[in-house]
Order: structure tokens, then C-alpha cells, then sequence
């Protein structure tokens, strides 16, 4: 994991983190004195359109709609967003909260940074175990002669 | 009505509650299924419907198609091609040993069709000393699949590989098939806003088939009067995950927000044309939510057709118009209400029809 992730990699992190961890983290920083954010754009369940370009003509369709929840916040100022799969509003509300505390350059973002690393060490250490679980029913066809 | 209907939860009976995440991990194809039907990538939803529906894959599809309705749509993500799928499963049977491999991955294909008649008290026992009983890892595709072709003495090749190159790339390096035609890059056909006829582009027959009945998908390509002689063969079909990325909103880059499970199959056949001999090969394409081949399959054979047989208007009119599950179903379930007016009317006419008749007949005696 680098030592300074881009934004866009902290709000993926952030989207794939438990809903435990990111609420928890929240309201921790809350607790300890981070100023409290102004809610931009309530959390709000919706779909996002999974668009896909498929292969043989190389053109666009929609394959589908996806379940999420986004949230804006603001801080300050500096504006945080959070977009995660399902329906989950305190848990949007937690990330856009953390995605802005991060923007602002806030201490805390050594707390955030940390969670995300952890997330993303998990997500690497269940990726690989799922690969070597799959990778093992690998098989190669013979012809018979 | 004067009596309420009964509630069919009251006959359930006294079983335990079913928890959500025994029928996402238990009986997850079912879900999978349902999201598919739905067109809604949504598991604890598909899941919810399915235990509503006491197990019906099309009432829960309906259920979970009117719930999308009240949703916003909040954004359409970023193209993102197959290419980047990460496989849990990928076969060809066009090649033996394709590049990437042949990665069997968890299936019910290579299990005895037998009725397992393991007693209930041994069928649990063997399930809580499994590895996997006190493994909590998330998996995005448990389908409680019992047979995990896991072999510890098996020698895994090396060319397996998480995001292998397409079957198709290769039928392309060998000249087999013709590239892309180039159309430039249209918007795509959104069939959630405006009615499909035919004539539509195939961005519309693709997102209609992906989001199909199942059954009626399979009906349709499995017994089309436009099959051509011999069968299609699908040069690879896969199951993995692909990303669902949007912009964000403050630095306008991609971010991937979520991620779903897609199957996906290329089938390949040399369709006959008049006065041309096959040089070459035609591709169709299937791509649906979750695992479900036996829809793949049936989507890329009739995409096959629909882009490269000639004449294949009706069956455009077919794909398009009568797919639908919640179209269908629906029209089953309407046909149980009361009618009785309809069907005084119908009566009317046919004794009207026969006073007519006798009355024919006498003038004419």
C-alpha cells in the first residue's frame, strides 16, 4: 500500500469497508473533536446503471441497475462524498464524513488512512485465498490417440 | 371481495425464521436469478423477495422490479469492459486448453444427477465439521455449491490467470473472425425509459435478454425455427466480478463504488448465407447478473442470430416483446381476477352468434 493514497482509492476503500468499522471510526473522530459536518445531500438509496462495453462489437450497453447509498457532506468548506453498495445510510453518511476530514488535510486522516490500509490488506488477503481456492480447479483436457 | 384473503405466511407453519443470509449463501443461484429477472443488482433485496415469495423466482423478480420503480437512478456508471472480469469460473469448449486455462471453478455441472438421500442428521453433522462451517470470510459467490473440486494433490497449471484475455482475441489473431465493424460509439438503448420495438439498435436486445425470464429466454433460443443447421458452440463462458465505477463528484476521476457477479458466454457458429461460403465465424454474445449460464448461453445464441442471420425480424419482434417475466407473469396473474363482465360479453356474443345462425338457416329453408 503506498504512503499516500489518492482520493479516489480512499472512497473505494471506504465503500468496501464493514459497516462497523467506518461507523465506528466516525463517530470516534466526532467524539474527539472534529467539527461536525454540514449535510449537503442527505443519504439517499438509489441505483447507479452498470454500463458495459461488450466485447465483440466493442459498444455500450446497460446491463443492469445497482443498489447503493450516497452522501454528500461538507466540512468547513471541503466537501466529502460517500458512495457504497446497498442500502446502508449511516454508513454513506460516515464515509462522506471521513472522505471530507481526509480532503481537509485533518490529523485524523492517520486514523483514516489506517482503516483503509486494513481494508485493503483484507480485501488482498480474501482475493488471494479466493484465487488459490479457485486456481485449484484448474484443469488441462488430454486427447486420447 | 367480502373476505380477506388468507395470509399464505400464516401457513407456513412453525419452522424457524430464514434468516437472509442463508438464502444469499444457501440458495444463492435463486438469488441470483431474481436480480438478474429484476434487472436490480441488490442480494439482501433479491433475497427479502425471494422468502416473500415463499421461493418463486418470478414473484420475487416482480416484487423486486416494483421496488426499483420507487428508487432514483443517481448516476450511469463508467463503461467498463468484460475484459477486466475477474473469473471465479471459465470454460471453453472450443479450445482444450485455452490461454488462461480452463478453470472449472464451483459448479453443479460435473455432480451426480442423483436425488441425495443423505439423512438429515449426517447431511448436518458433515456440514458443521466442514472447513467452511466456521469460516467467516465473506464470499461475494458462495452458492453452497457441495462439490468444490478441491484436490490437494492436484497439480494446478500455471497458466490459470484472474483476468484472462478473451477467446474471442484469439479466434481474432487466427483471422476466424472479423473485427469490430467500427459504428463509431452510440449512446446506448435504455429500455427502462422507452419501449423497445423492433428495428431497435442491439444495445436494446441485449439489455431486454440480460434482463429476461429465464425460462422464456431459453424457450425462445432452444426452440427458435431460426436455428441454423448444426449448433452454435460457446467459445468461452465465465463467471467473476466486475466493477461498478462512477466519477467523483470533486476530482471527476473513476472510483469503484460496488461490485456484482455477471456471467458471461461468446458462442460461435458459421451461420449459412446464400451464396457465400463460411470463412469465417459469426459471435453471439450473452451477459446477465449473477451465475446463471443456462441464460448466458440462451442470450448469446439468439444475439447470434438477431445480428447475423438474415431475416430474423420476427424473432427480433419475439426477443423484444415477449421476454419479460414481469410482463408475462403479470399477465397470468391479472387473468385470475374477476372477469365476469368480460366473459358475459363473450357469452352474449355467442348466443347472438347462434340465434343469428338459426335464424339463417330457417330463412334460407
Amino acid at each position: 500500500m503506498p504512503d499516500t493514497l489518492t482520493r479516489e482509492r480512499r472512497c473505494e476503500l471506504l465503500a468496501a469497508a464493514g459497516h462497523e468499522e467506518i461507523v465506528t471510526l466516525a463517530e470516534r473522530l466526532l467524539a474527539d473533536g472534529v467539527p461536525r459536518p454540514t449535510v449537503v445531500q442527505a443519504p439517499e438509496v438509489g441505483m447507479v446503471v452498470l454500463q458495459v462495453r461488450e466485447p465483440v462489437e466493442e459498444t455500450r450497453f446497460y446491463l443492469g441497475e445497482v443498489l447503493v447509498t450516497e452522501c454528500s457532506v461538507e466540512l468547513d468548506g471541503v466537501p466529502g462524498w460517500c458512495m457504497r453498495s446497498g442500502d446502508d445510510r449511516i454508513a454513506a453518511l460516515a464515509g462522506a464524513l471521513l472522505d471530507a476530514v481526509a480532503a481537509a488535510g485533518l490529523p485524523a486522516l492517520t486514523d483514516i488512512d489506517a482503516l483503509c490500509a486494513a481494508v485493503a490488506e483484507r480485501q488482498a488477503a480474501e482475493e488471494a485465498a479466493e484465487w488459490a481456492d479457485i486456481q485449484a480447479t484448474t484443469v488441462a483436457f488430454e486427447e486420447l490417440t | 371481495m367480502s373476505a380477506q384473503a388468507k395470509d399464505q405466511d400464516a401457513a407456513v407453519g412453525g419452522t424457524a425464521w430464514l434468516e437472509l443470509d442463508q438464502i444469499t449463501e444457501r440458495l444463492g443461484l435463486g438469488v441470483d436469478r431474481v436480480m438478474g429477472e429484476a434487472g436490480l443488482w441488490a442480494p439482501e433485496l433479491a433475497a427479502r423477495a425471494l422468502r416473500q415469495a415463499h421461493g418463486d423466482p418470478p414473484e420475487a423478480a416482480q416484487l423486486l422490479r416494483a421496488h426499483r420503480t420507487a428508487l432514483p437512478r443517481l448516476a450511469i456508471g463508467e463503461p467498463v469492459s468484460t475484459t477486466e472480469l475477474k473469473v471465479v469460473r471459465r470454460i471453453s469448449s472450443a479450445f482444450r486448453n485455452p490461454p488462461g486455462g480452463q478453470v472449472l471453478g464451483r459448479t453443479l455441472d460435473y455432480v451426480g444427477r442423483l436425488l441425495d438421500l443423505m439423512p438429515e442428521d449426517e447431511g448436518k453433522a458433515r456440514n458443521a465439521g466442514s472447513p467452511h462451517a466456521e469460516d467467516t470470510r465473506p464470499h461475494a459467490h458462495d452458492h453452497a455449491h457441495d462439490h468444490r473440486h478441491r484436490d490437494p494433490d492436484h497439480a494446478v497449471p500455471e497458466e490459470a490467470v484472474r483476468t484472462p484475455a478473451h477467446v474471442l482475441a484469439t479466434f481474432r489473431d487466427m483471422g476466424l473472425v472479423a473485427p469490430p465493424r467500427g459504428d463509431g460509439d452510440p449512446e446506448p438503448f435504455d429500455i427502462t425509459r422507452r419501449p423497445a420495438r423492433p428495428g431497435a439498435p442491439r444495445s436494446a436486445w441485449l439489455q431486454t435478454m440480460a434482463r429476461a425470464d429465464t425460462g422464456s429466454l431459453l424457450y425462445l433460443w432452444y426452440g427458435s425455427d431460426w436455428r441454423p443447421a448444426g449448433h452454435e458452440v460457446p467459445g468461452e463462458l465465465r463467471h467473476g466480478i466486475l466493477p461498478l465505477r462512477v466519477r467523483h463528484p470533486h476530482t471527476g476521476r473513476p472510483v469503484t463504488v460496488a461490485e456484482t457477479r455477471v456471467s458471461e458466454v461468446q458462442t460461435f457458429h458459421s451461420l449459412p448465407r446464400a451464396g457465400e461460403l463460411p470463412t469465417s465465424l459469426d459471435v453471439g454474445y450473452g451477459l446477465c447478473f449473477g451465475h446463471n449460464e443456462r441464460k448466458a448461453i440462451s442470450m448469446a445464441g439468439l444475439d447470434l442470430l438477431l445480428a447475423h442471420h438474415e431475416g430474423a425480424t420476427d424473432l427480433q419482434h419475439d426477443v423484444l416483446l415477449t421476454l419479460d417475466g414481469p410482463d408475462s407473469t403479470g399477465y397470468t396473474q391479472h387473468l385470475k381476477l374477476p372477469h365476469h363482465v368480460e366473459y358475459r360479453s363473450v357469452l352474449e356474443r355467442a348466443h347472438a352468434a347462434a340465434r343469428g345462425t338459426r335464424l339463417t338457416e330457417r330463412d334460407t329453408a
